[in-house]
């Protein structure tokens, strides 16, 4: 056990740092050309595509200094790389299951960003249970005809192309007869409605595919195995965020430190009132406790381990945390804690969601992490069937299969 | 970066579970709830010869020369196996001494705390149960040969077991900490016995207790910092054990909800029963995280090693008790019951909740530190 950097990585931390402090954009980046842009110059550095490998545009580098760029990012509030989702899940999936055509077509440009990608994945009648999907894909000899609706679309309005999920046999069991195929955003046949969220923004969308064209060639493996690759996906770029994160929770705990020592209960600051100090104390043992399960995170990443289902316990772990975190900072804001704009006395909140916000905002975003990529009662079957091995629930699916 | 325990630490951590396996069984752990002792003698010595007293004392008092880390593996394994007797308190004593005893104090003491002839315990608590080392209330008076104690200590661990009493009490020249003959004249030690029956507390009254000049560790009046650094290496400790408690009783839960069957299936296919078992892995891992991250702090001298020592002993205090509790209620009935042995580690648990610092006080400590 030895928890300090070793020489190369704080070197490494030193020169991020360098780099960052020089060419972080002064100003808010507006438009998507301007995220673009700012991308592109990630990219270049070295700090975009990180653990992909160098022969498709990628940088070999380590878990732990793609942790240390993000740690360093959060630290000075930069602004995020896009395509978050094509450079995590999507491309690292081309890259063990896609072709050669597929790699050569695809992977450059949405490391640039050139081409930005979602995933169409849930539908409003498959959310945890995915293998149920609707959305079809019929076999046209060279392509597939495809006719469905995809929701909690991220990306969806600016996206290029998607990873998609659909049934290409509806006569077997359920997660028997779905394919992965690559689609066009950019056709006829895709309608993209953007959905307004519980924080008034809308980052995620609603998909429609009418007679939607996708190309045989775009076929991630065979025919009706997208199941499997699907869940192969999920294993890709754990940890990579897991040092940022914790750096966000320290500047909102130091904001709201500073807020505590300005707002007064009975002619007093609220730091100097017993019942808010152990809470304080309380949620930062809670904030630093994940930052020392991120630690082992990347140790064990680090040393080549895959965590697997144990990653479940990871995600499980930090957003139960954020709502605990924030409704605890909105209890102590009182109606400071409503505002969605910042103010002079507030410092934006970095919620790492892309949207920049104030206390209020992260407090309803906090609401999403225990729902997206599998919710928390997913992540507790998940470790429980497959960490603790308990036995597998009777349901009425497996039943009918 | 390396989080994992290295191979040497590993074997430390199999061969201290093998040990326990064998002679620390729950039935043992019950025979010894009827002894005056409390603790078994020829565990004693086993350990000593393991090499466990000395674990983290220097080579040149027989000891091992490791740190808390390894201290910590042995104490989760102990908690785990709820082991009644003196080893923490006198591992505790131990570090005191080595930290700032003189030659003939260390001479005197390590070389036999480490072969198992003495065992020793630090008396940390005083009337009114304050944890803050600068509470203390027990007077040091001077005396013609030295010093003379008066006061009140209480819940001090092992105290009637034990061959050195390491007290703190507050001198002309400030807060002092004394190493006091048990046997010595005017002291009166008596036993308390908490809900814990292999925890052992002593309640000790002095009134005027003789203490020779040279009892003194360090100078006098410097102890306090001395006294933090325990209380911290005790939070740390106490947080290894209740680790260790709480992975016992996850273990437990897991068995019996693989083989207990109520409506034609085993209550662990119940999501009701499953995810109050993946919430208890969580919180067994992150108190992992939280017990070995402040174990590695205090022995790399690291920044923020007080902070962390705070956290560990206030998560892992929390985590215990959820775990430990939520053993029994996904055991039903049985885990209710005297003759089950889940209440062992529950209550070994429970004991060291408030030991060392309770949550409370390690909450006040943390944003003493944090919210700057």
């Amino acid at each position: 056990m030895d928890l300090n950097y070793s020489p190369e990585d704080r070197e490494y931390r030193a020169t991020t740092r360098r780099w960052l402090e020089a060419n972080v954009p002064k100003q808010d980046l507006k438009t998507l050309d301007e995220r673009k842009a700012w991308h592109r110059r990630l990219y270049e550095a070295g700090y975009v595509g990180m653990l992909w490998p160098k022969e498709y545009g990628g940088w070999s580098a380590t878990p732990m200094q793609q942790a240390i760029v993000q740690d360093e990012m959060a630290r000075v509030s930069a602004p995020p790389a896009i395509n978050g989702l094509g450079i995590g899940f999507i491309g690292p999936t081309i890259i063990v299951h896609g072709t050669e055509a597929q790699k050569k077509r695809y992977l450059k440009k949405m490391l640039t960003a050139e081409e930005i990608w979602c995933q169409l994945y849930s539908e409003p009648n498959a959310g945890s249970d995915l293998a149920s999907l609707k959305t079809r894909a019929e076999d046209q000899g060279d392509h597939f005809v495809v006719n469905g609706q995809k929701i909690w679309t991220s990306s969806g309005p600016i996206a290029d192309w998607g990873i998609l999920l659909a049934r290409t046999d509806p006569k077997v069991a359920k997660h028997r007869g779905i394919s992965c195929v690559l689609l066009n955003m950019r056709q006829p046949g895709v309608e993209v409605r953007p959905l307004k969220q519980i924080t008034g923004s809308s980052l995620f969308s609603e998909v429609f595919m009418t007679n939607a064209r996708a190309e045989k060639s775009d076929l991630i493996g065979n025919t009706n195995e997208g199941w499997a690759i699907a869940q192969t996906t999920l294993g890709f770029e754990r940890g990579g965020n897991a040092l940022g994160r914790v750096t966000r929770y320290v500047t909102a705990f130091n904001q709201l430190v500073k807020a505590t020592k300005e707002l007064k209960r009975g002619g007093r600051p609220l730091i100097e009132d017993p019942a808010v100090r152990a809470r304080m104390g309380r949620i930062y043992a809670d904030l630093e406790v994940q930052r020392y399960a991120a630690l082992r995170v990347l140790s064990a990443l680090q040393k080549g381990d895959t965590p697997g289902a144990a990653s479940s316990i990871t995600k499980l772990s930090y957003t139960e945390f954020e709502k605990r975190y924030y409704e605890l900072a909105l209890e102590i804001l009182g109606p400071f804690g409503q505002l969605m704009v910042a103010r002079e006395e507030f410092e934006e909140v970095d919620t790492s969601s892309g949207e920049p916000g104030t206390f209020a905002t992260a407090f309803l975003w906090s609401r999403a992490g225990t729902i997206y990529s599998g919710s928390s009662e997913i992540q507790k079957n998940i470790i429980g069937e497959r960490v603790l091995g308990l036995p597998k629930e009777v349901r009425a699916d497996r039943l009918k299969a | 970066m390396d989080f994992s325990f290295s191979s040497d630490q590993q074997l430390l951590k199999n061969s201290a579970r093998a040990f326990l396996d064998e002679h620390c069984k729950p039935a043992t752990v019950r025979l010894l709830w009827d002894d005056p002792r409390g603790e078994s003698e020829s565990m004693w010595k086993e350990m000593a010869q393991l090499g466990w007293l000395g674990l983290s004392l220097p080579e040149s008092y027989g000891g091992s020369g490791l740190g808390m880390v390894e201290t910590s593996i042995l104490l989760e394994e102990l908690g785990r196996a709820a082991y009644p007797g003196p080893y923490f308190p006198t591992v505790l004593a131990a570090a005191a001494v080595e930290a700032a005893g003189n030659d003939t104090q260390k001479k005197r003491w390590l070389s036999a705390i480490a072969t198992g002839e003495a065992r020793a315990t630090v008396a940390l608590l005083d009337n009114d149960l304050d944890w803050e080392p600068a509470s203390v209330t027990t007077r040091a008076e001077k005396s013609s040969k030295g010093w003379a104690l008066s006061g009140t200590k209480r819940f001090v661990p092992w105290a009637h077991v034990a061959n050195v009493l390491l007290i703190p009490a507050r001198a002309p020249e400030g807060v002092s900490l004394f190493l006091v003959d048990p046997s010595a004249a005017g002291l009166k030690l008596s036993p308390v016995q908490g809900m814990d029956l292999a925890t052992r507390w002593v309640h000790l009254e002095m009134d005027k207790v003789p203490v020779a000049s040279d009892a003194v560790l360090g100078a006098p009046g410097q102890a306090a910092s001395l006294l933090g650094d325990l209380l911290r290496r005790g939070a740390v400790g106490a947080a290894a054990e209740m680790l260790g408690a709480a992975r016992r009783c996850l273990d437990m839960a897991v068995g019996y909800a693989k083989v207990r069957e109520q409506f034609g299936q085993p209550i662990g296919s119940f999501q009701a029963i499953r995810h109050k078992c993946s919430e208890m892995l969580l919180e067994v891992e992150n108190s992992h995280s939280a017990v070995y991250y402040a174990a590695w702090a205090l022995d790399a001298k690291a920044e923020d090693a007080e902070l962390a020592a705070s956290v560990a002993k206030a998560y892992v205090a929390d985590a215990a008790r959820k775990v430990c509790g939520e053993a029994i209620q996904v055991h039903g009935g049985i885990g209710f019951t005297w003759e089950y042995d889940l209440h062992i580690y529950f209550k070994r648990a429970k004991a060291l909740e408030s030991m060392y610092g309770d949550v409370d006080y390690h909450r006040e400590q943390i944003v003493r530190r944090a919210a700057r």
